[in-house]
């Protein structure tokens, strides 16, 4: 190539801003330091709306993962979106995307944050619908929809902040807890981050971002969106222990991770599969931050950011392999013909479920065992625990389609495994997702939680992920003698494996009345009663009125006799009464 | 103020010489620049000559005005190419510019009304005489009546409050107030129609439908605008009255913005689909102004400034599709991405900004004008939610729509964006996201 492709460029400039970033975070963490940087826009009736920055570890440090997240993806959309016409494009969206992100992570400020949250609702409208098909542009629609709830949301906390005087909520949120005003602040924003981070009446719109080219999901799911509501809810997390809110966002956070697990294991589409488990890994994070364990939820947020990423890069080179097609049922074997892209694969997998010493085993175990020692009743418990066995199920599953057997795509399929601008991208994570967890360990807990446990709880981890595991292999072995288990229950197959039936409820169950109200209020407002009572109306009332008068022009002698007679009349009434 | 009239004065003879169209254009940018840099940014009445002046309410009016009638003849082209009558046409611009800078610039409320009346004149030349489909006729005569209808009896109001206070004089009206239900009626009722709030703004779409894009530009961009300053200027005379009844305009204006958004989520034109987002844009700065508070007098202000752009750039966008397909239908301007792709681009930015996102001024105005509506009652909320939340709806539909998906088979051939059109839309959103970093400018008016 003659010219440096945009795709280098953007890399090599995240990268380093990355790097910056994570040695700042360093810098900042080791020495206690918070810079906060205003700038007034304008200031209305004592209240300034100001442009925010906050500048501290956590900040920073996710800060330098979402860049080297986003890099490597750029660098890997460079093989990825070759073929494509509008590459400049993608990449021009995608790095608007990482901006929002940024904007977003360092505003503390309830008006700046606007800035980057509409930034990522907007930009991720334009990247789901980057290929002009229909279920680009439903899917689009939903999550911009969806997450436009959220905006609107955050709107009218703003416009209940005006109570305090301010929109840089870390002053109020301490001291004002208890306060009416801000538990409604609260909700609003507790409203706001599930629609961003997709729990439970909002699912439905994070699988269907599927339909995004696959670097955008891999940056979507792993780092940027979807991980701004938890990052949101840290930021306000005081608000959330011991109050209804917490509780209320752990029953819906619980249910999501459940709902997404059992979901996933009823999946055959690949892309499918790992949203809905980034889902079920939201719902892991909203949990444990709703307890009030915010530290945990940024640790994990972290690690699955990395593992994340790169299970979404794997499967790109899987989909690009498997001429496009996304349906695990094709796929087999491809440990054989892919054993490079399948051993970055298995680890992000693995990782996923917490194998020991990856990057997951790290915030996951620590955040079971936390729950364990917490004084949480036997539901949560058991949506914690079963959740994680089903993570582990859907891996293994996977795992089976995919990786062993033989492949069962079309024979004319070559399988290759020399994308290697992919691989590149995809081997800085490899490395992130095994050494992530145990770097991020050291660096954000410098003192370790204490953890006591008795001996068959410390194992009920492990039991149940070997559990999940064996279970999701056993049950996805099948020959030809097989009898089709799923059909058995099929009405619970159908309501499990269709996301508790969300995605219809949020499609066809909502558009049905605003489109109706549409065309009642078009016909009977706009074409009915205000025409009738406005211009039509008049408009023939006056004519009928002229038409009547135009009697009189009509030259009849018998009515000019008779307004005579009329006429007489009247004047003999004058005459007789003045 | 005299030497921007006198300006516009000798500015009509110009129009009548052929081929100085684009000279009168750079003039109109020209006395935009010149008024900008007059830096009137004092909370009095400034530019004082006769019964002329200008505060800085009047200010960012006259100069949305002056800013949008330059960019209406950049988007009149084809009036030009074709020999559309353009010396007319200029003529008719200017003399709409002209009227439209006195009544802003006004400091007599009976020289307000007598120009804001003179203005719908040229308006509805614009639209008889460059207008479309024959339907053009009842829009003109729509758009006549229902201002005429209720701005007769703000005459009467007006002779009242003359015989009253022997002053028309809005700096000195202020001294008084009116506890009278009838003269709140005649007064506000007119800019009400203007504004305009639900029930009564049958005139806007069938107006913009069939005007010419220069005719829907300054309907979006300034005809609207005239009675939310009227009303910010007779309120300050109403207090006591509105507050009785502002809760039912209010309302009003609420509701209709939702139902009215719901007509927008089935409209298959174009230009209809922006003209009901206006109508339910202009329903929340209504509400907003009507809570009488600081917050929500300055956001109206400020959301006036930021419809009045975005929705004349959305329009000329409709144009810019209209002129290549022939069509403002949405089953034939579609796909229109793959085309056209840079003009995608301002596609989605002037969207953006309708549904209020970041760092737009409209988003200034949304925020202000929702803590007042906030603060003035609670319940409004709902009603706010599905406001914002449909205006999301339909600004996606129509961008999603018209960008996204197959082309129009049915099309043949037409050109990709040219550089004037580029421009246009450049000159529509850069004040729109830039004068955010000054918005003390486009918000603190009181």
């Amino acid at each position: 190539m003659k010219y440096l492709s945009i795709c280098s460029i953007s890399f090599l400039n995240l990268i380093s801003i990355s790097m910056t970033c994570f040695f700042c975070s360093l810098y900042f963490l080791l020495n206690n330091l918070v810079y906060f940087i205003e700038w007034e826009v304008v200031s209305l009736n004592s209240m300034s709306i100001t442009m925010t920055f906050l500048f501290d570890w956590m900040s920073l440090l996710f800060m330098s993962f979402v860049l080297m997240i986003s890099s490597l993806v750029i660098f890997y959309s460079k093989e990825y979106m070759s073929g494509d016409v509008n590459i400049n494009r993608f990449i021009m969206l995608v790095l608007m995307f990482v901006l929002s992100m940024m904007l977003l992570i360092i505003s503390p400020n309830l008006v700046s944050i606007l800035l980057g949250w509409d930034g990522l609702g907007l930009v991720s409208y334009c990247l789901v619908i980057y290929f002009q098909n229909i279920k680009s542009y439903n899917a689009g629609m939903l999550t911009a929809l969806s997450n436009r709830i959220g905006d609107v949301a955050l709107l009218l906390a703003i416009a209940w902040m005006l109570n305090y005087g301010s929109w840089n909520y870390i002053f109020y949120l301490e001291v004002m807890q208890n306060e009416f005003e801000m538990m409604l602040i609260g909700s609003l924003v507790m409203l706001a981050a599930m629609t961003k981070s997709a729990q439970i009446p909002f699912s439905s719109w994070l699988p269907a971002a599927m339909a995004a080219p696959t670097p955008v999901s891999a940056l979507v799911h792993s780092s940027t969106l979807v991980t701004a509501g938890v990052y949101l809810l840290i930021r306000f997390n005081i608000l959330l222990s011991n109050s209804w809110m917490g509780q209320f966002l752990l029953l819906l956070s619980g249910l999501t991770m459940f709902m997404a697990g059992l979901g996933a294991n009823f999946e055959f589409d690949l892309k499918k599969i790992i949203a809905l488990s980034t889902l079920s890994q939201l719902g892991l994070m909203m949990s444990i931050l709703s307890m009030g364990f915010y530290k945990l939820a940024m640790f994990h947020l972290l690690t699955h950011a990395l593992f994340k990423a790169l299970l979404f890069m794997c499967a790109g080179a899987i989909i690009h392999n498997m001429n496009n097609s996304q349906d695990i049922r094709l796929m087999g074997g491809l440990s054989i013909h892919m054993p490079l892209t399948s051993a970055c694969f298995n680890v992000s997998n693995l990782a996923l479920c917490g194998m020991p010493f990856l990057a997951g085993f790290y915030s996951k175990d620590m955040i079971l065992e936390i729950v364990m020692i917490s004084n949480i009743n036997m539901f949560s418990f058991f949506l914690y625990f079963f959740s994680t066995g089903l993570t582990v199920c859907y891996s293994f599953r996977l795992v089976y389609y995919s990786m062993t057997g033989d492949l069962n795509c079309s024979s004319l399929n070559v399988l290759n495994d020399e994308g290697w601008v992919m691989l590149r991208g995809m081997m800085g994570l490899l490395v992130m997702s095994i050494i992530g967890g145990s770097m991020l360990n050291w660096l954000i807990f410098p003192v370790p939680y204490m953890i006591c446990l008795p001996f068959f709880l410390k194992l009920l981890t492990l039991f149940v992920c070997i559990f999940g595991g064996l279970f999701g292999y056993l049950i996805s072995v099948s020959n030809l003698y097989t009898i089709n288990k799923s059909m058995i229950l099929y009405n619970l197959t159908n309501f499990m494996g269709s996301m508790w039936f969300m995605p219809y409820i949020s499609t066809y169950g909502v558009i049905f009345y605003p489109l109706n109200y549409g065309q009642i209020v078009s016909k009977s407002f706009d074409q009915g009663w205000s025409e009738y009572f406005g211009g039509q109306h008049l408009y023939q009332k006056l004519l009928n009125y002229s038409q009547t008068l135009f009697l009189i022009h009509n030259n009849n002698l018998k009515i000019y006799l008779m307004l005579f007679v009329f006429w007489i009349l009247i004047l003999v009434n004058f005459l007789l009464f003045l | 103020m005299l030497k921007l009239i006198f300006f516009l004065v000798f500015l009509l003879p110009l129009c009548f010489i052929n081929n100085m169209f684009w000279m009168v254009q750079v003039l109109l940018f020209f006395i935009s620049f010149l008024f900008l840099l007059m830096n009137n940014f004092m909370n009095y009445w400034m530019n004082i000559s006769y019964f002329l002046g200008c505060d800085m309410l009047s200010y960012g009016l006259v100069l949305l005005s002056l800013w949008i009638c330059s960019l209406m003849l950049m988007a009149s082209e084809s009036v030009y190419k074709y020999n559309n009558y353009k010396n007319l046409f200029l003529l008719n611009v200017v003399m709409l510019l002209l009227l439209l800078v006195l009544t802003f610039s006004s400091m007599s409320l009976f020289m307000f009304y007598l120009f804001f009346e003179s203005s719908l004149i040229p308006t509805l030349f614009l639209i008889l005489g460059w207008g479309y489909q024959p339907e053009r006729l009842q829009a003109g005569i729509y758009l006549l009546f229902y201002t005429l209808l209720v701005s007769l009896p703000m005459l009467i109001g007006i002779f009242y409050l003359m015989n009253k206070m022997g002053t028309m004089n809005f700096y000195l009206m202020n001294n008084f107030m009116f506890n009278y239900d009838l003269l709140y009626f005649c007064l506000v009722c007119a800019f009400l129609v203007k504004m305009p709030m639900f029930l009564v703004h049958l005139w806007l779409p069938k107006a913009h439908v069939e005007a010419p894009v220069s005719g829907s530009m300054i309907l979006a961009g300034i005809m609207l605008k005239l009675g939310g300053y009227g009303m910010l200027r007779v309120l300050s005379i109403l207090q006591m009255m509105n507050l009785k009844y502002s809760f039912i305009w209010i309302s009003i204006s609420l509701v209709g913005g939702v139902l009215v958004s719901f007509v927008c989520l089935r409209q298959t034109d174009l230009k209809a689909l922006i003209a009901y987002s206006s109508v339910a844009h202009m329903g929340i700065v209504l509400a907003g102004l009507l809570t009488m508070s600081y917050w929500g007098l300055c956001g109206s202000y400020s959301l006036m400034i930021a419809h009045g752009l975005c929705s004349s750039g959305l329009f000329c966008l409709a144009n810019v599709s209209y002129e290549r397909l022939g069509s403002r239908s949405l089953l034939i301007n579609k796909g229109l991405l793959n085309f056209m792709p840079a003009m995608a681009l301002w596609w989605f930015l002037l969207s953006s900004a309708n549904m209020a996102a970041p760092p737009t001024l409209n988003l200034l105005g949304e925020i202000s004008l929702l803590n007042s509506i906030v603060s003035w009652s609670w319940v409004s909320m709902i009603m706010l939610s599905l406001l914002s939340f449909f205006s999301a709806a339909y600004t996606l539909y129509l961008y999603s729509f018209s960008q996204h998906g197959k082309i129009f088979s049915g099309v043949y051939s037409f050109s990709s964006g040219k550089i004037r059109e580029y421009l246009l839309m450049l000159l529509h959103w850069l004040p729109l996201n830039m004068l955010i970093m000054k918005s003390d400018m486009c918000l603190l008016w009181l």
